[in-house]
Order: structure tokens, then C-alpha cells, then sequence
């Protein structure tokens, strides 16, 4: 694992808390789609952001899980990360 | 209650029906188990439940969730929640109700369950996070998933139904009072409403709750464990499953062009304590007598009744006195039916697998039978071995649960003319 979050694993994390099926290639190329297009609900993203808590062990800002598309969570992960690394 | 001064010119009547119990997924299938007399009944077999001193009960076996209900709703739900999910898409089916067929008017479908312990697996696997691991390694998800309302809002979310919504926690009886509810809501002007129970009560946690009631069975062997009104009843064998129904405006069926399978013709519901099974006579003949009163129904024009058959002799003893304290003479000469006893009682959802196969009585003429119960030891005219051919107009349904409620529902066949 790296210290950076891919969309890979983004959309790994979708699959196996939200049980939402995405394509990487298709979120890498439209970042901008908002997870409710995909059928990520807030509880959904919150479960996402607790797996990520629990694997970085350290708290993600407070409002990660109010983040509405993949850029904007990948963008505001990856500099909390960066910042606390 | 139903009163016949507000029926007026709506009527509630069922157009479909939706089944996931132990004896078959789907309507049809349930059909041929229960009037066969096929007992689903088996040894206790899901996972972590093996050691578990409950022996014996109604599993759903042959039922496939990935194949019936999208992987996102099932992550978030529990397995009770994906019995509903299905049930309600083969209730919608059977009522000729497609995908996307409501699509202009949301706000004319409704969605009503009844539920007697929510999401046990689920709730028992996220609380085993909880002390296993700690409070972040809980799901979001718990959040709804264990909830006694948890099926309602997952089929109208997954249906888009915006109608009137409503969830009915009152024991196992509540799931005929759920269809009461429904058939108000229908009455007061909502087109659809989906209603029914499903309950997946056969996890560990779930086990374990029900252990200490007196009247769950232990018994080891499926054909002796559920043997109500026999001198052998030594309690009930708890089932999952349920079914759901399509409760609809009998002018709106009729505009649709669908078939009228039973109209929902009266109900009433008393409480008298839970375990207090003496009590449970006159509390059950008060019920019937509600629901004849409200259906304009005189006990003789009873043609068939769907028993609650707890399996406690004096449970069995009080539901026999009270139907023919409602019904008179007619009450020991009216066929009655148990098909529970092939299937388990799944708690809220007993009585709606009880009134899918009273509807499916009336349409086809056949009393079923009650499975693995012969010797009669109560003045009823109980139907076992095989099913009994007969002209079924109007059924009784009956049900109480184990905290004190008890229920009464009458169906008549297609549309009520009255």
C-alpha cells in the first residue's frame, strides 16, 4: 500500500463497503461524477472514510465524508496524508 | 378496526403476492408445498447456530439474494430486509406491476411492513466489531440495517414509492394488523400499498433471544418438534421468510385490468398480556368478532380458518374455545388449517404467509393441510393429511403473538360485492 489513496483502491473500498461496482478507468476519467451518480450514499462514504481512519490510523478531516465526487475526496485525502506524513 | 360505515365506495383488495418462506420462494411454488402438505421443516443448519440448543426450524434455503436484489442494497441491509426487498419485486410482478410502471406517480404507492425483531445477523456481526475491535470498526450501515423499519424504507428507496409509508411493531399479530393498515391507507385514498413481513430470526443472537421463551420448541426431530391441538404439542418451531402483498383501490386494479384476488374485508386486534394463553380466549374471540362486524360477516359464512396453532396445549386449548366462542356451532364444523406447522412460524411474518395461502385457498378451492399433525385432541375440524376441496368464499385468518396480541383478518374472495 502506498501512502497515497489511487483510484483503484477508492473504488475497491466502494465495492466492498457500499457493495457498489465501479470501473477505475471510468472514475480516473470523469472524477468529476458525483458518488451519488454511482449510488454512494452519505452512510456509504462514512464507511469509507472509517476503513481509511482504521488503516492509516489517524483521523481524516471532518469533512471528508461530506465530499461529493471522487476528486474532491482523492484531493482532500491524499493532501491530509501528504501533510500528516 | 374497520367499520362498515367507511368503506364507502373504496374497497382494499390483493392483486399480488410475493412469498420467500422455507417451503418456497415465489407464490406459486409456496402454493404447491402447502397443499401438498410438504413440511420444510429440518435441522438447525445456518452458521454459528449448530450448538445452539433450538434444534429444529422453518430455514429458507433455496433463496439466492445476489439474484433477486442489487449488491449495494444488500450490503447495507439485513438478510430479513433482502427476504422483503424480493418478496415485494414478486408481489409487484404477480400483480402485473413492472419495473418503471409507476414511474409518473410515486405519491400513489405506499409501503407498509411489520416487524418483530429487526436485523439480528447484522446487528450481531457489528456489535462483535464493536467489542472485537472497537467502535471504528463498526459500519455506518448498523446505523439502519438492524431497524424494525429497515424494510420499509429499503423497498420504497429502491422502488422510488413516495406514497404513505408506515411500519406496524405489535408482535407477531402485527403483520395482519400491517395489512389493516394498508388497507385504511388504500381506503383514505392511496392508490398501492405494499405491504407485508418478512424476519430472518435464525442467527445466533437471534437463537439465543428466543431461548428463553417456554413456548419455543427444543424438540430434536422436524415431524414431532410443532404438532399444535395434539395431545404431543410441546410448543412452536420458529421459520423465517414472509410474504408481501399488493394491496390495491379495487377501481384501480380494475382500471389496470388486473385480476381481484381477495378483498380485505375486515380486522380487529386486542391485547391480553404476554404468555397469558387463558387470557389469549377471549382476547382472540373479541378480535374475530371485531373483524366479522367490520366485514358484515355472520360466523356461518366463515368457509375456512387459517389458525394461529401456537403448539402449547393450553395456547391450543384457548384458540380452539375462542373460535367457537366467536363462531358458535359453526366453529367446530368450519375446516380449519395450520400450514404453519410445515413451515415454522417466522414471527410477523407467520401471519402473512397465513394470508397469501387463505388468498391462494380461495382462488383454487382447497383447504391445505396441516403438516405432521394427526390425533386432534380440541373440538375442531382441523384438515390434515391432504388438502380438502371445498367452496371457499371468505376465509379468517388468525394470529397472536407471544407478548399479548392477538389478531383476526377476514378475506373474501375477488371483489367484495357488498
Amino acid at each position: 500500500m502506498t501512502d497515497q489513496l489511487t483510484v483503484d483502491e477508492l473504488a475497491a473500498l466502494m465495492k466492498k463497503g457500499a457493495g457498489i461496482t465501479v470501473d477505475p478507468n471510468e472514475m480516473e476519467q470523469r472524477p468529476e461524477t458525483p458518488f451519488e451518480v454511482y449510488g454512494l450514499d452519505s452512510l456509504g462514504l462514512l464507511g469509507i472514510v472509517g476503513e481509511l481512519e482504521n488503516r492509516y490510523g489517524r483521523p481524516l478531516p471532518p469533512d471528508a465524508d461530506r465530499c461529493k465526487t471522487p476528486r474532491e475526496f482523492l484531493d482532500l485525502v491524499n493532501t491530509s496524508l501528504m501533510a500528516g506524513a | 378496526m374497520m367499520s362498515p360505515g367507511n368503506r364507502h365506495t373504496r374497497s382494499a383488495v390483493v392483486t399480488g403476492i410475493g412469498v420467500v418462506a422455507p417451503n418456497g420462494v415465489g407464490a406459486e411454488t409456496f402454493w404447491k408445498s402447502t397443499v401438498e402438505g410438504i413440511s420444510a421443516l429440518d435441522g438447525v443448519s445456518r452458521e454459528g447456530c449448530e450448538h445452539l440448543p433450538l434444534r429444529v426450524a422453518g430455514e429458507v434455503r433455496g433463496f439466492e439474494a445476489e439474484s433477486m436484489v442489487e449488491q449495494r442494497f444488500l450490503v447495507q441491509t439485513d438478510r430479513f430486509s433482502h427476504f422483503a426487498m424480493a418478496a415485494a419485486d414478486l408481489a409487484l410482478a404477480d400483480a402485473g406491476i413492472g419495473e418503471g410502471a409507476l414511474g409518473g406517480t410515486p405519491y400513489s404507492v405506499g409501503v407498509v411492513t411489520a416487524a418483530g425483531s429487526g436485523g439480528g445477523e447484522f446487528g450481531q456481526r457489528e456489535l462483535q466489531r464493536l467489542w472485537g475491535q472497537g467502535p471504528t470498526y463498526v459500519g455506518p450501515y448498523q446505523s439502519i440495517a438492524w431497524f424494525y423499519a429497515a424494510s420499509t424504507g429499503q423497498i420504497s428507496i429502491r422502488g422510488g414509492f413516495k406514497g404513505p409509508c408506515g411500519v406496524v411493531a405489535s408482535d407477531e399479530a402485527g403483520g395482519l394488523d400491517a395489512i389493516a393498515h394498508a388497507a385504511g391507507a388504500v381506503r383514505r385514498g392511496t392508490d398501492t400499498i405494499i405491504v407485508g413481513a418478512a424476519e430472518a430470526p435464525l442467527a445466533p443472537y437471534s437463537i439465543v433471544c428466543q431461548l428463553g421463551y417456554r413456548e419455543l420448541s427444543t424438540c430434536e426431530d422436524p415431524d414431532r418438534a410443532y404438532r399444535p391441538f395434539t395431545p404431543q404439542a410441546c410448543g412452536f418451531v420458529p421459520g423465517e421468510g414472509g410474504a408481501m402483498l399488493v394491496v390495491e383501490d379495487a377501481e384501480t386494479a380494475r382500471r389496470r385490468g388486473t385480476a381481484i384476488r381477495a378483498t380485505v374485508a375486515g380486522h380487529a386486534a386486542t391485547f391480553t398480556g404476554a404468555s397469558r394463553w387463558e387470557q389469549s380466549r377471549e382476547g382472540l374471540a373479541r378480535a374475530i368478532g371485531g373483524a366479522l362486524e367490520a366485514a358484515g360477516c355472520s360466523p356461518e359464512e366463515i368457509d375456512v380458518v387459517f389458525a394461529d396453532a401456537l403448539g402449547l396445549p393450553e395456547a391450543d386449548r384457548a384458540e380452539a374455545l375462542a373460535i367457537t366462542d366467536a363462531l358458535g356451532a359453526h366453529g367446530s364444523r368450519v375446516p380449519v388449517t395450520a400450514p404453519k406447522t410445515g413451515t415454522g412460524r417466522a414471527y410477523c411474518g407467520a401471519p402473512l404467509l397465513d394470508t397469501a395461502a387463505a388468498v391462494l385457498a380461495l382462488e383454487h378451492g382447497l383447504v391445505p393441510p396441516t403438516p405432521h399433525v394427526q390425533d386432534v385432541c380440541h373440538d375442531l375440524a382441523l384438515v390434515t393429511g391432504t388438502a380438502r376441496p371445498a367452496e371457499l368464499r371468505t376465509a379468517l385468518v388468525l394470529s397472536r403473538g407471544l407478548m399479548g396480541s392477538n389478531s383476526a383478518l377476514v378475506l373474501r374472495r375477488g371483489a367484495d360485492p357488498s
